[in-house]
């Protein structure tokens, strides 16, 4: 029992310092780096028995209004040849995988440089990539991984085990890379054969692999050309990848060229990559950039912003635009929180009222998105596989007078916790960074929460570090200073990545109430504690059981729904626009011969990309 | 032209001001704030209104993102102007007029003191030193915008007062008062202040242009009054997310504050050479 106790005290701890370590990364809109989501498997290279695939199937095919782009075979023949251009909505912060945090724009890049451990196939199965397979002890302390052999880095040095052992101190020693290590709890990295790599975590985690998927951790570089100019390093990576580096002009041009000697091919048996040069350019103007696309500056192009999918279509649909667009739907969802230890946010009731007030679909209206982005009921978006229908029915829908009836109640309520007279209306602080499409949100918000009557609404902007700032509370404990804040919530990582610091004890008392001083998690933005909640994420790091691990964030959105400390708008949509004629970016394959899971994030797989004739 | 526009503009602000201030809306210009796409919770139904909307005779300058009639929200824009450009007018002439028109005329030590001030804070960028005032400001009202802008625009006019107040000082007239045995406070305020005034007031004209285009930019970072009071800048800066849609959106506020910064120009221009002209005849 004893043991038990320690070890989950081990484990809150190490919750904690992930917290903190993740507040860089910034909570508000900062999941861009960020994996796509699902159940880690003991077996990654067997995947074959899991509940996973169902409840995806499931959910996509119930999401009204499904907009993402299919995933599917092309028909078309590839060809092999000729270059592109892809318009990035900024440059990479750098191409050291381990250093440098890494956003869409920069996974662009390093994707096509870098090859990754652990992919992620069409229907949300984390699979070996570069690896060859990966197992698990029980606990989820030990991971074992077996490499693909013959693979060769670009300067020509074999990959083995001793690489990925190599690559670990210096992954420890970068910005990047120790908070993802730490996240991880991961202690050490061996050599165990040649091909052969063990990895040790101090606590047990089933969604390591989540880990091995993405840049700090899971991207593989020459450790030798690291260490030897690190600086270097990021204007010269040296990768297993499709593509290699040919130049780099800092903010205008970096062209990689094909890789002669890549090990993958596609399912045909044909080498890869099928173009012989790939560019990126970053264009921070999302107008700029679609009109890039548009006018044959550049041949392809990502967003982030609904805005521009919203114009995309438009260009393609009314003005007869010769583009493809691939849209991509992620867990990632706008909306925002009450902080609930600041009255009258303390009661539930005013949390349902004023989520029952908010109309969605306005809201969507507002920001541009109609059409584009699907309403949100939970952490993840109806093609996950974590969505749930139960915690869809049962998130507050818009019903004016029902939110009015029930802030009446509190209104009215003697022992109302804000302290107000009996009648008075109650005060909110609405705050959003202050982009065009926020604004226009939240002034529809307070239009309606004017409208009850019952309301007196102010509404705030501060920039993004700001704004950030105020929900963080350094300064008073982690409480923070906001009410109701705007805020973005998930991501496809792995959702004990962000669920279990977002529920763990947010101020020290809360955590000394519950019998553990001194773990506090800066990353409960909305201060919203539920014993039950926090016990079924943590429990949901312990087993790679998907119907259990399902049951448990069920629960944990169910509670969500029930006790509305966060709200949300819409899921945050993405795309990559390319001219009819670039194809592969929703075909290309995982080693098994498996469909990959295409392009989320705006992120694309270049290597199966071609120039159709 | 210039003046009609002006005067237009100021018109439409004091009108729209006395209908949402004193009328309760009851005067045929539109409530600028009024989502017409909004839920009314009388009928508990969504209005029709269209977002994003064209020219039309519900609306004569079409509709914003979130369907608000974009014409009443302009002419209620001007009123921000217009405050802002008569509280900074106000602290520049009143504060910094009369520090300027004291240390040109006692010169000395004040003289070097004050002068070196005004040269400290007229060192730094306008614009950045006005956000990092405005940023300290949780709450951000048109009285904290309008002080903010007013204070920063005090030592311009202390620069302006100040070499008008030496010039002054120097005359004829100046020198006979002194002569006579006139308190010194007597001639600041009977000789000097009165006729450096005059050139305050058309520098003020031509310092309301560059107050525009301040409150417009603060407007545009979302830094000046907050929402949903409507203002030129933050009319800008929300339609430009629709521009591919509806560029008429940006242009009707930019039009508005260019407009209205080429007239104050033009306005201020005209004053100076009539004071140029009143000067040389003295």
């Amino acid at each position: 029992m004893g043991e038990t106790v320690m070890r989950r005290k081990g484990l809150y701890r190490s919750v904690a310092f992930l917290a903190i370590a993740g507040l860089i990364a910034g909570a508000c809109g900062g999941d861009d780096d960020s994996a796509p989501a699902d159940t880690p498997s003991e077996e990654a290279e067997a995947p074959a028995d899991e509940p996973a695939e169902e409840p995806a199937v499931e959910a996509g095919d119930v999401a009204e209004g499904d907009v993402d782009t299919a995933i599917e075979e092309e028909e078309s023949t590839v060809a092999y040849g000729g270059s592109i251009s892809v318009g990035l909505e900024a440059e990479a912060t750098g191409l050291r995988p381990w250093e440098d945090t890494c956003s869409s724009p920069c996974y662009n890049m390093m994707i096509s440089v870098f090859d990754k451990l652990i992919e992620m196939d069409v229907n949300g199965n984390y699979v070996p990539y570069l690896a060859e397979s990966l197992t698990s002890n029980e606990d989820f302390t030990v991971w074992t991984m077996t490499l693909r052999g013959d693979v060769t880095f670009h300067n020509g040095v074999e990959l083995t085990a001793q690489s990925i052992a190599d690559m670990f101190p210096i992954q420890q020693a970068g910005a990047a890379g120790s908070s993802a290590i730490a996240a991880a709890n991961l202690v050490s990295v061996e050599a165990t054969g040649d091909l052969e790599v063990t990895y040790t975590l101090s606590e047990g985690g089933s969604a390591f692999p989540a880990t091995l998927s993405r840049a700090p951790v899971g991207f593989v570089f020459e450790p030798a050309a690291a260490a030897a100019d690190s600086e270097g390093f990021s204007m010269a990576p040296v990768g297993t990848g499709p593509f290699v580096i040919d130049s780099r002009d800092l903010d205008n041009e970096t062209t990689f060229v094909r890789n002669d000697s890549y090990w993958a091919t596609d399912p045909d048996g044909n080498a890869l990559p099928y173009l012989d040069s790939i560019s990126f350019r970053p264009i921070p103007d999302e107008g700029t950039r679609l009109d890039a696309l548009l006018s044959g500056t550049v041949n392809a192009m990502q967003t982030l912003r609904q805005g521009t999918i919203r114009d995309a279509r438009n260009a393609r649909d009314e003005d007869g635009a010769d583009i493809t667009l691939y849209e991509f739907q992620g867990n990632n969802v706008g909306g925002g929180m009450y902080n609930v230890l600041v009255p009258p946010f303390d009661d539930v009731r005013v949390r349902r009222a004023l989520t029952h007030m908010n109309s969605q679909e306005q809201v969507i209206e507002a920001l541009g998105g109609t059409g584009i982005s699907l309403p949100g009921t939970q952490w993840f978006s109806p093609d996950s596989p974590w969505w749930s229908e139960k915690v869809a029915e049962a998130w507050p829908k818009f019903d004016f007078e029902g939110g009015v009836a029930i802030l009446t109640e509190y209104v009215n309520d003697p022992e109302r916790s804000d302290g107000k007279a009996v009648g008075e209306s109650i005060d909110v602080e609405l705050s959003c960074p202050p982009d065009p499409t926020l604004i226009a949100s939240m002034q529809v918000v307070e239009q309606l929460y004017t409208a009850s009557g019952l309301v007196n609404v102010t509404m705030t902007n501060y920039d993004q570090q700001t704004h950030i700032g105020i929900a963080l509370g350094g300064e008073n404990g982690f409480v923070g200073n906001h009410q109701q804040h705007c805020w973005r919530w998930s991501s496809d990582d792995d959702p004990s990545v962000n669920l279990t610091p977002a529920l763990a004890p947010p101020t020290a008392e809360i955590a000394e109430a519950i019998g553990l001083p001194g773990v506090v998690s800066p990353l409960n933005f909305s201060n919203w504690f539920s014993p039950t909640a926090f016990q079924a994420a943590v429990a949901a790091t312990k087993t790679d059981d998907f119907a259990t691990r399902y049951g448990l964030y069920e629960s944990i959105m169910l509670e969500f729904a029930d006790q509305v400390p966060v709200y949300y708008s819409g899921h945050t949509a993405t795309a990559i626009g390319t001219e009819s004629n670039v194809l592969g970016l929703n075909s290309w394959h995982v080693p098994s011969g498996e469909l990959g899971i295409g392009f989320p994030n705006a992120e694309g797989r270049w290597a199966e990309v071609f120039i159709s004739s | 032209m210039a003046s009609i526009w002006l005067f237009l503009v100021f018109f439409g602000a004091i009108y729209a001001k006395i209908d949402t201030g004193l009328l309760g809306g009851s005067l045929p210009l539109q409530n600028p704030n009024f989502q017409t796409n909004g839920f009314d919770p009388a009928t508990s139904t969504f209005g029709s209104g269209e977002p994003i909307a064209g020219v039309s005779t519900a609306h004569w300058l079409g509709t914003d993102a979130i369907a608000r009639d974009t014409f009443a929200r302009i002419v209620h824009g001007g009123w921000v102007s217009l405050v802002v450009v008569v509280v900074s007018a106000g602290c520049g002439i009143i504060i910094g007029g009369f520090l300027g028109s004291l240390v040109g005329f006692v010169r000395g030590r004040t003289e070097t003191i004050v002068m070196a001030s005004v040269d400290v804070i007229l060192a730094f960028p306008a614009l950045v030193l006005l956000l990092a005032l405005v940023s300290i400001f949780e709450v951000r009202n048109l009285f904290v915008i309008s002080a903010v802008i007013g204070v920063l625009s005090i030592p311009a006019y202390t620069r302006v007062a100040r070499a008008n107040s030496l010039a002054v000082s120097s005359r004829e007239f100046v020198t006979a008062a002194r002569a006579i045995g006139t308190k010194p406070s007597r001639i600041l305020f009977r000789e000097v202040i009165p006729n450096v005034l005059p050139t305050l007031l058309a520098y003020a004209m031509v310092a309301a242009a560059f107050v525009v285009v301040v409150e417009g930019s603060l407007s545009f970072l979302g830094l000046s009054v907050q929402l949903p009071t409507a203002t030129w800048g933050n009319m800008i800066n929300q339609a430009r997310r629709d521009i591919k849609i509806n560029v008429a959106q940006v242009i009707w506020p930019s039009l508005a504050l260019s407009i209205t910064v080429l007239s104050l120009n033009q306005v201020g221009d005209f004053f100076q050479q009539r004071r140029e002209v009143r000067g040389s005849n003295l």
